[in-house]
């Protein structure tokens, strides 16, 4: 590891400057999978009907992927985003169509549930010691046993149709240009706004902290517990949100929806270099990570590959990605605890 | 094979003579998809709606679905060895992976609990395994008249949505829509979606779309699960191809049933989910607690067509939860 930063010359210095960045190995990644479909796809794919397939894919996703990424440099797992996505189109759906009340009290009400769900996640895992996966596991669970008790109750159907208004459709259902969803405009201040959480306030530092040592954390003044609630409450509320806009865009709330929101945001965050232990990890990482995701998910239906082989596919870039994060990561670390 | 299940059938007459004298209280198990499924929980509410005669008559009725669908045929197997365990009087279940399932329905009869297989499998299914009836619609029945609607509503070129590839009963929509297709003059073929895609409806949209876009020539989109209907309207809608693609699909909701009357889906393959709990359990009951029985063996209850001309009749049922 450190005969590399030895060995440094001029040029050497200057590779090793790129490669110190923790998300250098991502971004690569994401250029030789675009490069990779774009030449499978051809024309169609490079161009805008292209672009919007992935990047609506990736900007819902993404969302998503953003707190569960912090929860995970932080040192914890949210897998009950996969339950209050559906929860949150479903409360949309059932006060604004099935009651037929306003629009915005249910997208009020769906945020609400968002984030008091994150709220009872941050509240268990900061007063047990049960570990974060097992207790989001139980809070998936149990919302989605709520999301169905009510929805049969109340509407008698577990698929609730709804209309939005036109200023619901205009910020959360609409397609610029026919074909980009106005979500990916969400997701871009979603991402400058946890860019500034994490990399520039102080908070972010926090977060680090968590992840590396929670006892050293509390220790040295941070307030732990509130963090974690606040972390786990941003994540409750971008799965919420992400629900809010399904719901605005199709019309049409599922119980069944969701559940690949947990396997797909914990992928794109491990594609973007996040440490699975916590402690390391940027937002653009993320971001990349989440893009090569989406790319590899809708390329293959632009390049001719059998589709039948798009889960080998997908499985086979979460492999090699964990597999280059991590050389990336020995040398992004070796570096950096050398500077210090 | 003749032979084999005449035996099974005199063993099966046998313990039935004994059950109904025994005790007059069935307790019957109906294995069925996830409750929070649309589609299920209409079967289901047909299985209540069935099971408050059981209950008048000192039985019970109880829903086995699995978490999710990741393992389909091991977990449904897994759910009827539960039943049988849980001491199951009668049990009701799917024949979905058949590779998978047959040794616990086989495990079922072989204890001599008597079987009705509904939804998936067919007769075949119930003949092989030595069930006393099959209850639902045949699904390659269900595809062939979709792939003839379309067909006959001029489109020369299908692909079938599959959502959940390796699952038998899919798999018999697909190649049934294919097959009716086909039959009038046309093409076609089947789209199979990863799993990053289940219960996506952004997802499935969007790769229907990438899927639409690549292949100009298709003219119509079938599709078997109600959140895949939701996101091929858009799928349609954003490829440009609002009203010059057909979209028919298996099963509706209200918002599916919206969009027929809107004409932004063509049609809706009925199977009648209610049907196949209701009477499923009926039957059971009827021949645990009086030693009935239907002589009709495979009670269709599909396929039945849903479009513009019936939507409004079928929308009051939708409200209900019983269609």
């Amino acid at each position: 590891m450190s005969t590399d930063s030895i060995a440094s010359g001029g040029i050497a210095a200057r590779i090793a400057g790129f490669v110190r960045r923790p998300e250098a190995g991502t971004l690569a990644g994401l250029i030789i999978v675009y490069v990779v479909f774009a030449v499978l796809g051809g024309g169609l794919f490079i161009g805008a009907p292209g672009w919007s397939s992935f990047l609506n894919m990736a900007a819902e996703v993404g969302i998503i992927a953003l707190p569960v990424g912090l929860l995970m440099i932080a040192g914890e797992l949210d897998i009950s985003v996969g339950a209050v996505l559906p929860a949150a189109s479903l409360t949309v759906a059932i006060i604004s169509g099935h009651y037929d009340l306003p629009v915005y009290y249910g997208v009020a009400a769906a945020l609400a549930v968002g984030l008091m769900v994150g709220a009872i996640n941050g509240f268990l895992v900061t007063r047990t010691t049960i570990p974060s996966l097992i207790i989001t596991i139980g809070t998936m669970f149990g919302t989605m046993g709520l999301t169905l008790g009510f929805t049969v109750m109340i509407a008698g159907s577990t698929g609730v149709f709804m209309t939005p208004d036109d200023i619901s459709r205009a910020l959360l259902g609409q397609f610029v240009g026919g074909m980009f969803r106005v979500t990916i405009f969400w997701w871009v201040a979603f991402v400058v706004g946890t860019f500034y959480l994490l990399h520039i306030s102080r908070w972010g530092n926090w977060v680090f902290a968590l992840g590396g040592d929670r006892e050293s954390a509390r220790n040295a003044g941070i307030p732990t517990r509130r963090l974690t609630i606040g972390l786990y409450m941003y994540s409750g509320f971008a799965a919420a949100f992400v629900g809010v806009s399904q719901v605005i865009t199709f019309q049409s709330a599922q119980v069944a929806a969701g559940q690949s929101f947990i396997f797909n945001s914990i992928m794109c965050v491990v594609i973007g270099g996040v440490l699975l232990t916590g402690g390391a990890g940027t937002v653009f990482g993320i971001v990349f990570g989440t893009l090569t995701f989406a790319i590899v998910n809708q390329g293959i239906f632009f390049s001719g590959i059998d589709p039948n082989f798009g889960s080998i596919i997908i499985g086979t870039l979460l492999l090699a990605a964990v597999l280059s994060n991590d050389s990336f990561r020995q040398m992004a670390l070796s570096y950096a605890s050398k500077k210090s | 094979m003749k032979v084999e299940n005449t035996w099974k059938k005199a063993g099966l007459a046998a313990v039935l003579a004994l059950s109904s004298t025994a005790l007059l209280a069935a307790d019957i198990f109906v294995i069925g998809g996830k409750p929070d499924d649309p589609f299920w929980s209409i079967v289901k509410r047909g299985a209540e709606d069935a099971g408050l005669v059981v209950e008048a008559q000192g039985g019970s009725v109880t829903w086995l679905g699995p978490q999710n669908y990741d393992n389909l045929g091991v977990d449904a197997a897994e759910l009827i060895r539960q039943a049988i365990d849980q001491g199951a009087d009668g049990i009701v279940g799917p024949n979905w992976v058949p590779e998978a399932m047959d040794p616990a329905f086989q495990a079922v009869v072989d204890a001599g609990i008597p079987l009705i297989i509904y939804n998936a499998g067919g007769i075949e299914a119930a003949d092989r395994l030595g069930a006393l009836n099959y209850v639902g619609a045949v699904d390659y029945l269900a595809g062939v008249a979709g792939g003839e609607y379309v067909g006959k509503a001029g489109k020369s070129n299908g692909v079938c949505i599959n959502s959940l590839p390796g699952a038998a009963n899919i798999e018999d929509y697909c190649n049934g829509f294919v097959e009716g297709i086909e039959s009038t003059g046309g093409k076609g073929s089947v789209l199979p979606l990863p799993a990053t895609a289940q219960g996506n409806v952004t997802a499935v949209s969007q790769a229907v779309r990438a899927h639409l876009l690549k292949n100009p020539e298709i003219d119509a989109v079938f599709t078997t699960a109600n959140l895949d209907a939701v996101g091929s309207v858009q799928a349609i809608a954003q490829s440009g191809k609002a009203g010059s693609v057909a979209l028919c699909g298996i099963n509706f909701d209200e918002a599916i049933l919206t969009s027929i009357a809107n004409g932004s889906q063509a049609c809706a393959i009925d199977q009648q989910g209610y049907q196949q709990g209701f009477y499923a359990v009926s039957i059971l009951n009827g021949h645990i607690n009086y030693g009935l029985n239907i002589p009709t063996r495979e009670i269709l209850t599909g396929p039945g067509i849903v479009d513009s001309s019936n939507v409004e009749a079928t929308m009051a049922g939708a409200k209900e939860g019983s269609r």
